[in-house]
């Protein structure tokens, strides 16, 4: 009986929880739709989002719906495809601090992509594609042959591919020339060129991630206790552990080859919300994909704001402190 | 379960050599041996967790054979060290051990709930049910796992050292929860360091050296000889108040 309360209080706090994310990303959207350089008041804005006045042509409708809704949307679906990347890269090597990078897959992605800039602008995300995979079957590789493919080993593995990667990029852009000015904005990451192609592309590589994720998340919860844990629960491990990788990977590269690097969602957001809801990995799959999505489209405002800064700049200086409270707080339990 | 010329061999060397016994249903088999001798190899094997050479069947099927999902619901293994990153409530944690017998979206069932308790209960961290699994002591920790292992509820339980981490009473807690699953007709195996806890417990003992299995029998059967072959050092009798027979080790291994 007194389990059951406690399941019952439980889902209460969630359903509170994710009401209160989605009531967050609503006032979000609202702040990105209806406030920017072009002033447009806030009920116009809306009634030209859904069509309500009916101005074909009008510059404040091409403002609203061309400009800010892929903007917003970018924003949201890349926000909520890194932190899902995150709590499954996480989960998956039982590393609270994974996330799309430990593996190397973000540095992989955007060594490929920035190859695609020399080959032309259409190679830009399968190159980025093939750089994600790329470096997660070269770490993975690295790491059965030195460990028989033990999260420890996939993780050092994975810091030296990153490591060798980044340093291929840097080669990459000393070696860019004239197209240095544009690999260089596209590393720092940043949604002002965002387009509906590039919205539909990250909600995409969000759903790919988390719609599995969301089925196996109980699976997840078991091979989060470590290795063979979920052997010994009846779960094919080495499958399940490679396919969300595979999964994790697929949405990194969509969101790198569309808007470069941005560092810390999958870190802050998985962390802010575990401490929040628990590691169950159900309830924190659905609100990292909320709070990630909230979180960048409220950081790209800021970076917009402050003159078009990188995301990525303003993500690590929100997310770091943020990160210190976390780390501090633990020490001090 | 059973065993026929089981070796295993991790890279280059064998760590197991040419065993040949099995596992009961209705009995509590104890297996002890020195440091580095494959106790724990073997309950990984048996675990399916470790490729063999030889015949290791389960029902009468071979075990490599067996679908991991089925293997989920027939073999448990408490592995000798568990650590947990996440800060799983303790019941969340013994309710993973109902993930073999669920599919991936289907509801937790009342009975479920009931389990849980019950199974907190038998390893007495039922007080600790709602408390995240990374404020625990080692022993609570490791009585949790047990429970969990409970829920899972297979034919054949393997347990590597689980009193290793307990106090005396929860060890005999534990040692007296795994011989009452043994009577109600489970094939219990656990490694033990502690000769006299073994030769207390367990209907059976067996005794691995160097990969070796040196002696498969009763603790009545088991003598001084058999012990200081074991652990290469002269084992001395003595009684206890209850007039059992007790072992202990007179000096370092020669």
């Amino acid at each position: 009986m007194e389990l059951t309360n406690h399941r019952r209080s439980r889902t209460r706090r969630l359903i509170f929880l994710l009401s209160a994310l989605t009531a967050l990303l609503l006032l979000v959207s609202f702040f990105r739709i209806t406030c920017g350089d072009w002033n447009i008041a806030p009920l116009r804005a809306l009634a030209l989002l859904f069509g309500l006045a009916d101005e074909g042509g009008s510059p404040e409708l091409l403002v609203v719906r061309s400009l800010r809704l892929p903007r917003l949307l970018s924003a949201v679906g890349a926000g909520g495809a890194l932190s899902v990347s995150g709590v499954v890269l996480q989960g998956l090597l039982s590393n609270p601090l994974a996330e799309p990078y430990t593996l190397g897959i973000a540095s992989g992605a955007a060594f490929g992509a920035a190859i695609g800039f020399f080959l032309g602008g259409a190679w830009v995300t399968p190159a980025s594609f093939i750089g994600a995979f790329g470096a997660l079957c070269l770490s993975w590789f690295l790491a059965s042959r030195a460990g028989g493919g033990a999260t420890a080993y996939l993780v050092l593995a994975g810091i030296i591919v990153n490591a060798f990667l980044s340093a291929g990029v840097t080669l990459l852009k000393a070696l860019a020339d004239d197209r240095l000015g544009a690999i260089v904005l596209w590393l720092m990451g940043g949604f002002a060129g965002a387009t509906k192609t590039g919205a539909v592309a990250v909600w995409i590589g969000g759903a790919v991630v988390l719609v599995p994720a969301l089925i196996l998340a109980q699976e997840l919860d078991a091979l989060s206790l470590g290795e063979e844990r979920g052997t010994l629960l009846g779960i094919e491990e080495r499958r399940l552990r490679l396919s969300l990788l595979a999964s994790a990977a697929f949405a990194t590269s969509l969101t790198v080859s569309r808007f470069g690097i941005i560092g810390f969602v999958g870190l802050v957001a998985p962390h802010l919300l575990r401490l929040l809801l628990g590691p169950r990995h159900r309830p924190l799959l659905l609100a990292s994909f909320i709070g990630g999505g909230s979180l960048l489209a409220a950081a790209d405002g800021v970076a917009q704001r402050l003159g078009e800064l990188p995301v990525g700049v303003v993500t690590a200086l929100l997310g770091g402190p943020v990160f210190c409270w976390i780390l501090l707080r633990g020490t001090r339990r | 379960m059973s065993l026929q010329a089981l070796t295993v061999a991790y890279k280059e060397a064998t760590v197991l050599q040419e065993i040949s016994t099995s596992l009961p249903e209705g009995h509590l088999t104890a297996v002890i041996g020195p440091n580095g001798s494959g106790k724990s190899t073997l309950l990984r094997t048996m675990a399916g967790l470790l490729p063999y050479e030889g015949s290791l069947t389960l029902e009468g099927r071979e075990l490599r054979r067996w679908k991991r999902r089925d293997l989920g619901l027939k073999v448990g293994l408490l592995p000798q060290r568990t650590i947990v990153s996440f800060p799983f409530a303790v019941c969340d944690l013994i309710d993973l051990g109902r993930l073999p017998h669920r599919q991936s979206f289907e509801r937790r069932r009342r009975r479920d709930d009931d389990r849980i308790v019950e199974a907190a209960r038998a390893v007495g961290v039922e007080a600790l049910l709602f408390r995240p699994v990374t404020e625990l002591s080692g022993g609570e920790s490791q009585r949790v796992m047990i429970a969990m292992l409970l829920v899972q509820d297979p034919a054949v339980f393997l347990l590597d050292e689980p009193t290793s981490a307990l106090d005396p009473c929860q060890a005999v807690r534990v040692l007296g929860l795994l011989r009452h699953l043994a009577r109600e007709g489970k094939a219990v195996a656990i490694t033990v360091h502690d000769v006299n806890s073994a030769l207390g417990w367990a209907d059976s003992i067996a005794a691995l050296k160097d990969g070796r299995l040196l002696f498969h029998g009763t603790p009545s059967d088991l003598d001084g000889s058999i012990l200081e072959e074991v652990y290469d050092t002269p084992f001395e009798a003595y009684r206890s108040e209850g007039g059992k027979t007790l072992w202990r080790a007179l000096s370092l291994p020669s």
